[in-house]
């Protein structure tokens, strides 16, 4: 029995060896353009950033940022779908050349991936009509009056773990809108006296509406997102990065926080 | 989307789900039977082997077997994540069916294969027509529980992106909003897979019966 095992174990070794002696290609960017095409991770299960529509076909902020990138590219991209926790150890193993899905930068992660420059951060916003006569300080205090926001979104997950859940904000008091302009609707017909909801389409929503104003805005409910590519890879970060900024100057991230972030 | 829509589009994940059985059950029952005839009659070194063999393989999980496949050994042998999941149910699979095949044919008296041998024939001759038709209709009560947890095990790929049932019931629940619907709907579609197996096994069973014996 001993001896059976010691062969397995020596067979381990000797496998895992051979894995590692397997040289790495000098970028994956070299890939890419030579296969012409991309492969591109996501979890389709996160909406507004990545969701199936009506048809089963992917669509979101993620989903419509990453085609324009890979147009930039100059080459086709291939969806893969996997769930999120897979994704990162998928990019580590080669398997992916990229993944998009709404990643946070994590120092344990960037142990075994790179991350791109971030192409968007989410600030989130608390927005009152000129009748409110309260005050926000800190966000905590949005506790104390009746809150909205869009059902299913970051800021709806951060109004229920940070106040809802810890007794702060009663649940009858916060209430959850399919779309932003039900709860801007509202906001303006006094049922509720505070709405919260990504800095981007807030903005928007109050250059339409002079009654409306921003009280507190500021990194809640997700902060930075990068793009997941895969480790000590400089060519491909640098290709990337020059996209993603490249897109930030032409306004075109910002267009799509408004478009996704406020229907 | 409709209701129509919405379960047509997790019910398409159903050809995932049959393939990646149509993959592992198969080769698991190959391999299984071929290593079972030699732990009962390959002598004492082959029965070693085979036990350590179903000691590993009855040990590992078969979503670890998956992810070792598909991540851990990627950069040597580059399997797609449909073969990579299915293979691996499969090696866990095939201990399994060993262990069953092996109880099978040990259920089947010595004597028999003295007496076989007694008339003439020879030792190969005695396991293929006198223990094995014996042992097959005893291994198929337990081999259908197997088929049926190979179907439900199936579900395990999501875990690499095959789109198969379950993948496709979180993404259009996620999507949807509409998540116990979408569950639901794959419990059901689980159901009917499993339901339908289970019977063509026990059909199978009387089939090959001996009709003295009930």
């Amino acid at each position: 029995m001993k001896r059976y095992l010691l062969l397995a174990v020596a067979l381990i070794l000797v496998g895992a060896m051979l894995v590692g002696c397997v040289a790495k290609p000098t970028s994956v960017l070299d890939k890419i353009q030579k296969a012409k095409k991309v492969s591109v991770g996501t979890s389709a299960d996160y909406p507004p950033y990545e969701y199936l529509d009506d048809a089963g076909n992917k669509t979101g902020f993620d989903i419509e940022l990453m085609a324009e990138i890979a147009k930039r590219m100059g080459v086709e991209l291939e969806w893969v779908d996997m769930p999120f926790d897979s994704l990162v150890a998928a990019v580590s193993s080669g398997k992916l050349d990229m993944s998009i899905s709404c990643f946070n930068y994590d120092e344990e992660r960037d142990k075994i991936v790179d991350f791109s420059e971030a192409y968007y951060t989410t600030e989130d916003a608390f927005v009152v009509t000129s009748a409110f006569t309260g005050t926000i300080t800190v966000p905590e205090d949005a506790a104390n009056y009746k809150v909205g926001v869009q059902s299913g979104t970051v800021q709806d997950g951060w109004l229920t773990e940070m106040l809802v859940t810890p007794g702060l904000l009663p649940e009858a008091n916060l209430s959850r809108y399919e779309r932003v302009d039900q709860a801007a609707l509202d906001l303006a017909n006094g049922r509720i006296e505070v709405m919260m909801g990504d800095y981007v389409p807030i903005q928007a929503l109050v250059a339409q509406n002079p009654d409306l104003q921003v009280l507190y805005h500021g990194v809640l409910s997700t902060g930075p997102i990068n793009i997941v590519l895969p480790d000590g890879d400089t060519t491909l970060k640098a290709e990337v990065d020059r996209i993603i900024k490249e897109l930030q100057a032409e306004g075109f991230i910002e267009q799509l926080a408004v478009k996704y972030f406020s229907e | 989307m409709d209701f129509g829509q919405f379960i047509s589009y997790i019910a398409s994940g159903t050809v995932y789900t049959v393939g990646v059985t149509l993959i592992a059950l198969p080769s698991g029952l190959l391999i299984g039977t071929i290593l079972a005839l030699l732990y009962v009659y390959g002598g004492k070194v082959a029965a070693r082997v085979m036990n350590l063999y179903s000691t590993i393989f009855r040990g590992i999980p078969p979503l670890v077997l998956l992810f070792i496949l598909f991540f851990a050994v990627s950069k040597g042998i580059n399997l797609s994540a449909f073969l990579a999941g299915s293979l691996s149910l499969g090696m866990v699979s095939s201990a399994y069916q060993m262990e069953i095949v092996r109880g099978a044919l040990l259920s089947v008296s010595g004597d028999q294969l003295m007496a076989a041998r007694a008339v003439g024939l020879s030792r190969l001759q005695a396991i293929r027509y006198v223990v094995l038709p014996q042992a097959v209709r005893l291994a198929i009560p337990p081999w259908s529980n197997e088929a049926a947890i190979i179907i439900k095990d199936s579900s395990l790929v999501y875990a690499l992106g095959v789109q198969e049932i379950l993948r496709r019931a979180q993404l259009i629940g996620a999507s949807s909003q509409r998540y116990l619907l979408a569950y639901l709907s794959a419990a059901v579609i689980y159901f009917l897979l499993v339901y339908a197996t289970t019977r063509l096994l026990n059909l199978l069973e009387q089939k090959l019966s001996i009709p003295s014996n009930p």
